[in-house]
């Protein structure tokens, strides 16, 4: 595990490393990860802001019931993070709600 | 056709498939398995000393054996609706299809409890399911330093992983007080291998310096934007929080797992009738001897039913197999009752374990007393405890009546994180039993369809 990747190191091997665009960054992740496992890895722990409160959210169920983990992928809103695998060149948004997400980053 | 490829789908459809049964295994993930049996995506490898579980590849060996058999498998695939008996709606990769199954095992596992507290929706608050399926998936961290609450034997294997990777654990707090152990002493002697297990893990906790708190809840998770720590304290044997010492922990994770919830949908679709297990705090389909629910043609099996542990998800799996394969006389009368006798004693076996681990990590509703009036109990829809508890003061008594009140179960996840806890809601402002506030009606489609993929179903 390096300073800023949860990623283990010693057991596994991975897929082969690919490029992402996560709200306009670069980010490097696996074939075969999912959004979620991806983001989490380099510490993106949130996924949208809520419409209403302007709450963050992220990540909850893990197994794709929750619906907590949504976000723009390729343009098409409401995939979620924890089903959806990477694919070399996909662009993620975060989603946002009616909050100011910007404020509050 | 079975529904669901955890251990329960993947044994019933093996079974059923040994015997000349023609099988359609739908699951909706990308790959076979369920949560159980969760497999590493395509390019992961494990070198055989870091294997972080032995069930991946006990769940490998059942897969390609299923595979193996000429079941047809059909991946992505969401079953999102029940029609006229035993029709299964279908949406697979954009496009939904229908098939009409003569015999329908439903395996559809299940999920662990949402239990609303105070700061549960921040990002970094994670489902005990969640985390193992990071771990175990993509052996990726949740967090570098993590608190651990729930109740049961998931929590050590959820610290077992997270230590095997890394991560440093605050604290792991079990809600059950955990005392007088001994009494089960002789109950637990025929299965030591799971004993033997949970010592083995709680070893390793120990000399890890992890505090293992017994009788401790969570009170709320902290943080402004996403989850900085969480404050737990002592509860009483109902998991009701007491007044006591309050623990605070820094943590930039928090795993919640309170046991689990069957995934009732489709059951409850088609018109099964349920009892409510109080002991479970959950709902389970009422089934025959060979594993019919009561809906003649449907078989509920493995944690679908109620949870017991993929070792029962698996026999149960292989005993509506048989089951399915006599009635199409493809079995002789006298193997059927030969096999599914071995089947319903290798059960009785594991039921002795599944009653102690029942009574020591026994529900208890005071869980549900953990929100405050605002906490957020619709995760979805953005509705706080005290919106509901409004609407029961104004006459609402159903979950269904407090929905369509608040909106309150209307959103995309469509009641699975807010409608168990709501019905304790309203039982604690009624003042009357939990069955009484009901469960939402379920309605097709169960998860979220693209309307495209409906658009495209040629009917």
């Amino acid at each position: 595990m390096t300073h800023d990747d949860l990623r283990m190191a010693a057991s596994v091997e991975r897929g082969r490393a690919l490029r992402i665009a996560v709200d306009g960054e670069e980010l490097l992740a696996y074939e075969g990860e999912s959004v979620a496992a991806a983001l989490i890895a380099s510490g993106r722990r949130s996924t949208r802001v809520t419409a209403r409160a302007g709450e963050r959210r992220g990540y909850f169920c893990g197994m794709g019931l929750c619906q907590d983990c949504l976000l723009t992928v390729d343009g098409l809103p409401n995939a979620r993070a924890c089903t959806t695998p990477i694919r070399e060149g996909l662009t993620v948004e975060t989603r946002r709600g009616l909050g100011d997400w910007d404020a509050s980053r | 056709m079975v529904v669901g490829g955890g251990p329960a789908g993947l044994a019933a459809a093996r079974t059923a498939a040994r015997h000349g049964v023609r099988v359609v295994l739908v699951d909706e993930n990308s790959e076979l398995g369920g949560q159980h049996y969760r497999q590493m995506p395509a390019g992961f490898r494990a070198p055989e000393r870091a294997r972080i579980g032995r069930e991946s590849d006990e769940g490998r060996r059942l897969i390609d054996e299923v595979r193996g058999l000429g079941v047809e498998v059909r991946l992505e695939s969401v079953a999102w609706g029940i029609f006229d008996g035993r029709v299964v709606a279908l949406a697979t990769s954009g496009e939904s299809s229908r098939i009409a199954a003569e015999t329908l095992i439903l395996a559809p596992g299940a999920y662990d409890r949402p239990v609303p507290f105070p700061g549960w929706t921040l990002p970094g608050v994670i489902t005990a399911s969640g985390a193992q399926n990071l771990v175990k998936a993509y052996r990726v961290l949740p967090g570098r330093r993590v608190l651990i609450a729930g109740s049961g034997p998931l929590l050590l294997a959820v610290a077992h992983s997270l230590l095997a990777g890394g991560a440093r654990i605050a604290a792991i707090c079990e809600a059950s007080p955990m005392r007088h152990l001994w009494r089960y002493g002789p109950r637990l002697l025929p299965h030591l291998n799971f004993v033997q297990q949970g010592h083995h893990y709680r070893r390793e906790i120990a000399e890890a310096g992890v505090p293992f708190l017994a009788g401790h809840v969570i009170r709320r998770a902290l943080g402004g934007a996403e989850v900085t720590g969480a404050v737990v304290s002592p509860c009483d044997g109902e998991w009701r929080p007491v007044g006591g010492t309050e623990l605070h922990y820094d943590a930039d994770c928090v795993v919640v797992g309170y046991g689990f919830l069957s995934s009732l949908e489709l059951s409850r679709l088609a018109g099964c009738e349920e009892r409510y297990a109080a002991g479970l705090g959950d709902y389970v389909p009422v089934r025959s001897r060979e594993l019919e629910s009561t809906v003649p043609g449907i078989f509920v099996v493995g944690a679908g039913a109620r949870v017991p542990g993929a070792a029962v998800a698996l026999e149960e799996g292989h005993l509506a197999g048989l089951a399915v394969a006599n009635r199409l006389g493809l079995l002789t009368g006298r193997g059927y009752s030969r096999e599914a006798s071995r089947a319903r004693g290798r059960l009785l076996h594991l039921a002795g374990f599944r009653r102690v681990m029942d009574d020591l990590y026994r529900f208890g509703a005071g869980l549900h007393a953990l929100a405050d009036d605002l906490t957020t109990l619709c995760r979805c829809e953005e509705v706080a405890v005290s919106e509901a508890v409004a609407a029961v003061r104004d006459g609402a008594r159903h979950v269904d009546e407090v929905k369509a009140w608040t909106r309150i179960g209307m959103g995309r996840c469509q009641g699975r994180m807010c409608g168990p806890a709501l019905a304790h809601v309203i039982a604690r402002a009624t003042g009357g039993p939990v069955t009484e506030a009901g469960v939402f009606t379920p309605r097709p489609p169960v998860k979220p369809v693209r309307l495209a993929a409906l658009a495209r179903g040629g009917d």
